[in-house]
């Protein structure tokens, strides 16, 4: 049992004249809400097709990317001691200290794609842009986007089909700015980590509410998951009519606007095959109420966003899923802990002390915000009696690794859960330089997916 | 050859950099016509232009030397002789007068002419009186034009700004046909949004009971004291009020009432006791204590012959003051109950059903009885809704089918067991509402076009794009009534003029200065009030002082000090809610008078009015406005508010959440304003606050600080383009508001413009902006406003279509509607490229 916890958060100021007409679809629902609320059994939650794994005793194994922005101070990140299981968390990583046994702290992990080479500036939104694709991104405003297919949906490509939905993609960061993101770079680079083609960006869900209705359908719980069965039902005959429409224009059209066309008929398809998986893979009902909406604060904001990510695993929703903790190159104030400095600038410290330490202090406190998550993650046991965490691997990271010189060498990263026992735990590597995309290989042989020989700019396997 | 579009094959490079070889069949043919423009183009440039550049560019761009990487004489291939790339960055620069470099003597007219010609004609191979309109990649509705299409079609308001995730951007704007993205999950939610939205709009019976909801309104005090919005009963205080209701007549009613309860917990909770009585009699007498946010939901029954009521709702409080005073006196009393809504059904008799609203706006006639009949019913009913919505008329001829396609949609739903035929024919609507041919904007060229390579859109397809440049959303009737003549061309200023008078228009000012701007920005922008306030006074040691003594528990230092701060820190001051709706309205109906009224262009970088409410009046030093309402304002003598770049919006979205950005504001003036935005700064570079250096005894100023930084030669280039634009507004802080000191230093606000002009104050560098950069802020904004038009990125075939919307504000006065109608009536907004070019460009 694990208690998942939301206090009826209050709505976020940005999106107050927004939430204030509460939309069509939820009027009426999500009054009286909050409360603390425990999940039911575990073993009860699994979806039939996880029926085959149980015989075998083994829980599948899932995998997700959370990502930080602006690289941390190097300095207060590694850990002190040799490589190895001997080694004395940082104080940036002090927070991790009740689930070290279950992370490896990973050194010399690079994303050569983010260098400048020949684009020039633009070193945070090629971080952003790189982190998962592991390829150069074009630098462009926007008439031309290009960077490759990311890792998660490599993944989700082999082993989607064996979940309701093959991925998930979630963010904190809500508010787009206008104008340019970074020195030249089109802003589809910094607000989207998952891309499922060169061209088609995976715009990331940042209301924990929309995502729990996603995933388990609108209303009070026990009518969740007929309202979900009738919704779909309904929708069958739009998505027959649609996919018709759309084949037709199809071929008529050309070029680029030929590519539009094939990601709606591509995004229609998915849907149908949902809808038609949706015997084979039940929906496991959490027995808690939907969260309100986006809370003010953002400390709250991201924990309900581990929250549902948490959900999505333990009821085998999906096994592969990318969280946008902040976008690249994010200037937020950390009025929480009493920094009224942005992020980004006070990242490019030059060593002055009191800069440091308070990007030191927001550095320590996002590892907080997923320390909390992986001990939640740790309490939740399967029906093998090994955690969830256990059988999962949850990479955290920033494209950047030291942000005041915007390198892209020794990213931080830390990698917590083993994959089912796949990867080894409680350790510090010190790897020679080594593409980042290396590891994502070895993550992917991991989640089962198979022939996968490259990603990006990777050189083999991590050793 | 043509380097931005690397995928060309050769013939199609002819095709479209030559017009002459337009006629030309066999690819040999095309080639040759191709080596013959260039020669000739290249014998120019040697002959004409490379003395020009010698005399005034091989300084920096010739001679062994290469600024930038360009060297003039190491131009060796007519490939590298041609380079677009190249002229357009050599045609801003001399035209912006940013080269030749400060000092160096500038092109004569007659040769800065000659060299755009050239440019022009032999390197873009521009036809002035043919230009190419480009190609836009077709457009998805923003979740902007989405919900307002939404909205005209069908009348229900749907949020998509909550709804959807937010849209991908391309060159700062969130309508670019390229940067606009589908995913699964947009998709998702397209088809779970029109399920939503017909659900709301179409009535799925033909006869339901009357309903009525009793608004808050409706009921006041024995006083007389009407209620706003809600009824609410703080626990603490014993309340009555009264209302009286009509209703139909004679028959049953069912009467609903529906409260919640909220409030902080508190250990001995508070208590009262609601009295609901219907002419008099009891219907409900309970006693309501604290609940965590409960709903609770009273129905009853009643038999009434009369059509005249009396309500009344008596609420008394159970506070005695006695029980559990010690904790309840400590704690907030803040419970209170609301009633959310009291309802009236009635007559519950079937004979005294009536017509749902709406149903006859979209079922006129009465239902056939026959299967056929009923088809063909749905059939005419599904095949108007499906062109409204697609904004143009289905096929007349047999291989458009949408219309068969849906009834049969429809029937499949209606023909099933327990739904109405209204049900089928909202299902069908849905689909609607899911198609590509909605959620795109689908563009086709006009019947009969006759031009080769490029051809005017169809009427249709010049309505949409109209009525989404101007108002976000669909065409209206009208404009779909001259489409469907084929004399909207024919009328098309007088559209114009009708629809920017219509309140649609407003959504022009919103999302063009929302994004021109970012005015868009100020909600969601992180600002600290107090840092910006404490900073500004130059007591931020002061500040780390009391945050030691808290920590150090020093209660008496701590009080000390922080009455010191309170006492020079004005307080209440903050960008909340209001205030950055305030300031981002300000800019919107400042832009929308200037559209409106048809002002010169160049007041919005300098005039001598606002628009104002008291709060922002205040915020600004502005005596004498009172009210809520943002209103114009004529400015007293002096002010140095007049024009976008001195309102709130621009001064805070070019802040930082602690002061005040002067690189940010110069770069905003350059990129938005003169259109010559430097290049981005190389890695590594230094934040200002690394600058920050004690200067002769006390913290740097930031014009101070950025002294500094511009002593490094990488930095100097650059930032002495932005520095001094960006220090012309130091007097204004990061929130907005108007200061004299920075730290306690007095700030200086006059500077000089790398392209000479030397000013004292921000008003005099508005007037410079204004007038001796006049071009260059026409051009940008041209362009800014041609990019939000078209929906595509500038190209540089698109510098004659600028010039040609530059000409005509100059011969204007710099009226907006000039450049209005210049967009308007240019090439890439009323002709699309022919199929053969797009296939080949790709």
């Amino acid at each position: 049992m694990i208690p998942t916890k939301w206090n009826n958060p209050p709505v976020n100021n940005r999106n107050l004249a927004a939430e204030r007409h509460e939309s069509l679809s939820r009027r009426g629902f999500f009054r009286g809400m909050g409360a603390c609320i425990a999940l039911p059994a575990l073993e009860s939650m699994y979806p039939s097709i996880a029926l085959a794994a149980k015989a075998t005793k083994i829980a599948p194994t899932r995998m997700a990317f959370l990502y930080v922005p602006n690289g941390t101070i190097p300095g207060a990140w590694w850990p002190t001691g040799d490589a190895g299981t001997n080694f004395e968390l940082s104080p940036t990583l002090a927070p991790l200290a009740k689930v070290r046994n279950q992370v490896q702290i990973i050194s010399g992990l690079a994303d050569d794609s983010a260098e400048a080479g020949p684009d020039g500036a633009g070193d945070h939104a090629r971080a952003g842009g790189t982190f998962l694709t592991g390829v150069r991104v074009k630098k462009t405003a926007g008439s031309d986007i290009h960077a490759g297919i990311s890792i998660d949906q490599v993944v989700a490509n082999q082993i989607g089909h064996l979940t309701r939905f093959s991925s998930l993609e979630l963010t904190c960061d809500a508010v787009r700015k206008a104008g340019d993101c970074d020195s030249g770079y089109a802003c589809a680079y910094v607000y989207n980590l998952a891309w499922r083609s060169a061209m088609q960006p995976l715009s990331p869900e940042h209301n924990p509410r929309f995502v729990f209705e996603r995933l388990f359908g609108v209303g009070a719980p026990a009518e969740r998951v007929a309202n979900l069965k009738r919704r779909q039902q309904e929708q069958h005959s739009i998505l027959d009519y649609v996919m018709q429409d759309a084949h037709k224009l199809d071929a008529s059209l050309d070029g680029r606007d030929r590519q539009k066309l094939d990601q709606y008929l591509t995004s229609v398809r998915e849907i149908e095959q949902r809808i038609e998986n949706s015997e084979r893979l039940v929906v496991k009902n959490p027995s808690v109420d939907a969260p309100a909406g986006v809370p003010a604060s953002y400390q709250e904001h991201i924990a309900l966003m581990f929250d549902m990510l948490l959900l999505a695993f333990q009821t085998d929703s999906t096994r592969v899923a990318t969280l946008l903790i902040a976008r690249e190159g994010s200037n937020r104030s950390f009025d929480e802990i009493g920094i009224a400095e942005g992020h980004h600038n006070l990242t490019h410290h030059q060593n002055k002390p009191e800069m440091m330490e308070k990007v030191r202090q927001i550095d320590h406190w996002y590892v907080q915000r997923l320390a909390a998550f992986l001990e939640k993650m740790e309490a939740t046991k399967e029906f093998d009696g090994q955690s969830l965490l256990h059988h999962s691997m949850i990479l955290y990271g920033s494209g950047n690794a030291d942000g005041n010189h915007h390198t892209h060498s020794n990213l931080p990263v830390v990698v917590a859960g083993s994959g089912g026992g796949k990867l080894k735990t409680g350790r510090y590597v010190k790897a020679e330089s080594t593409p980042i995309t290396n590891f994502y290989l070895t993550m992917a042989d991991a989640m089962g997916a198979q022939g996968i020989e490259k990603h990006g700019d990777s050189t083999g396997r991590f050793a | 050859m043509w380097s931005m579009k690397p995928i060309l094959g050769a013939g199609i490079v002819v095709f479209l950099t030559g017009a002459v070889a337009l006629s030309a069949s066999s690819a040999n043919h095309t080639e040759s016509a191709a080596a013959v423009t260039e020669n000739s183009a290249v014998a120019v440039y040697k002959k004409a232009i490379n003395p020009i550049l010698e005399d005034h560019c091989y300084e920096c761009h010739g001679d062994g030397y290469n600024k930038g990487k360009v060297a003039f004489d190491e131009l060796e291939s007519n490939a590298e002789i041609l380079d677009k790339d190249l002229w357009l960055r050599v045609l801003v620069n001399t035209r912006a007068g940013l080269m030749p470099a400060e000092q160096k003597p500038r092109l004569s007219a007659a040769d800065q002419q000659k060299l755009e010609r050239w440019i022009k004609s032999d390197v873009f191979h521009l036809d002035p009186r043919n230009p190419d309109p480009g190609r836009v990649t077709v457009r998805r509705l923003n979740r902007v034009e989405y919900r307002n299409t939404v909205r005209d079609l069908l009348g229900v308001d749907f949020n998509s700004e909550v709804e959807f995730p937010p849209d991908d951007t391309g060159f700062g704007f969130d309508n670019i046909g390229d940067a606009l993205s589908i995913s699964p999950m947009l998709v998702e939610k397209y088809v779970a949004a029109a399920t939503v939205i017909v659900g709301e709009a179409v009535p799925t019976v033909d006869r339901k009971v009357v309903e009525q909801e009793v608004p808050a309104d409706a009921f006041a005090t024995a006083d007389g004291e009407k209620q706003s919005w809600r009824v609410r009963f703080p626990y603490n205080t014993s309340k009555s009020v009264a209302a009286a209701v009509k209703t139909p007549g004679a028959g049953t009613y069912k009467v609903t009432l529906a409260l919640d309860v909220r409030g902080d917990f508190v250990f001995v909770p508070d208590r009262g006791r609601l009295v609901f009585k219907i002419d008099g009699k009891e219907v409900l007498n309970k006693e309501f204590a604290y609940f965590y946010e409960k709903s609770f939901t009273f129905e009853s029954d009643h038999k009434w012959s009369a059509a005249d009521h009396s309500l009344s709702l008596e609420f008394t409080s159970l506070d005695d003051g006695k029980a559990g005073s010690g904790e309840k006196a400590k704690g907030p009393k803040s419970s209170r109950l609301t009633i959310n809504s009291l309802t009236i059904e009635g007559p519950l008799e079937q004979d005294k059903w009536i017509k749902p609203a709406n149903y006859d706006r979209f079922f006129p006639r009465t239902i056939p009885a026959g299967r056929a009949e009923r088809l063909a019913y749905a059939r005419e009913l599904l095949g108007a809704f499906a062109s409204k919505a697609y904004r143009r008329p289905l096929g007349a001829d047999k291989s458009d089918d949408t219309a068969d396609r849906l009834a049969r949609l429809a029937e499949d739903t209606y023909r099933q067991k327990g739904k109405t035929f209204e049900q089928g024919v909202a299902q069908a609507m849905a689909a609607v509402l899911a198609s590509p041919h909605f959620l795109f904007r689908l563009e086709q060229p006009a019947p009969h076009a006759l031009e080769a390579h490029s051809a005017p859109v169809d009427e249709y397809s010049l309505a949409s794009r109209l009525s989404y440049f101007l108002w976000s959303t669909m065409p209206d009737d009208e404009l779909l009534a001259l489409a469907a003549r084929g004399e909207l061309r024919a009328n098309l200023s007088a559209q114009v003029q009708r629809m920017l008078g219509d309140e649609r228009a407003k959504s022009l000012s919103q999302n063009f200065t929302g994004q021109w701007l970012e005015a868009r920005d100020l909600e969601g922008i992180s600002s600290n009030a107090r840092e910006i306030l404490i900073r500004d006074a130059g007591e931020e040691e002061n500040l780390r002082l009391l945050r030691q003594a808290f920590r150090a528990q020093d209660e008496s230092t701590a009080k000390k000090l922080a009455a010191h701060i309170d006492s020079v820190v004005p307080a209440k001051i903050s960008l909340d809610g209001d205030m950055r709706k305030a300031m981002r309205e300000e800019t919107e109906l400042y832009f929308r008078h200037i559209v409106k009224e048809d002002r010169p262009v160049t007041e919005l970088i300098d005039s001598n009015y606002a628009f104002l409410n008291e709060a922002l009046a205040k915020h600004y030093g502005i005596p004498g406005v009172t009210g809520d309402d943002l209103r114009l304002v004529t400015l007293p003598p002096g002010s140095p508010r007049g024009g976008v770049l001195t309102q709130g919006s621009s001064l805070v979205v070019t802040s930082n959440p602690d002061r005040t950005s002067p690189v940010k504001r110069g770069l905003f003036v350059l990129a938005n304003f003169l259109g010559t935005p430097p290049p981005p700064p190389p890695a590594n570079v230094p934040a200002l606050e690394a600058s920050e250096i004690a200067h002769e005894g006390h913290e740097p100023t930031l014009r101070e600080s950025l002294t500094k930084h511009r002593e490094n030669p990488a930095c100097s280039s650059c930032h002495n383009r932005m520095d001094p634009i960006g220090l012309a507004f130091e007097n204004f802080n990061a929130l907005g508001m108007w200061r004299d000191t920075e730290r306690k230093q007095n700030i200086l606000a006059p500077g000089q413009l790398i392209t000479g002009e030397k000013f004292g104050s921000v008003s005099e560098l508005k007037k410079i902006l204004a007038t001796a950069h006049r071009e260059d802020f026409y051009r940008t904004l041209s362009t800014k406003l041609l990019t939000y038009a078209t929906g595509r990125g500038p190209e540089y075939y698109d510098v004659e279509t600028i010039d040609q919307i530059v000409n005509r504000l100059d011969q204007n006065d710099g009226r907006f509607s000039a450049m209005l109608m210049g967009v308007i009536e240019s090439a890439p907004f009323q002709k699309m490229r022919t199929q053969a070019t797009v296939t080949a460009a790709n």
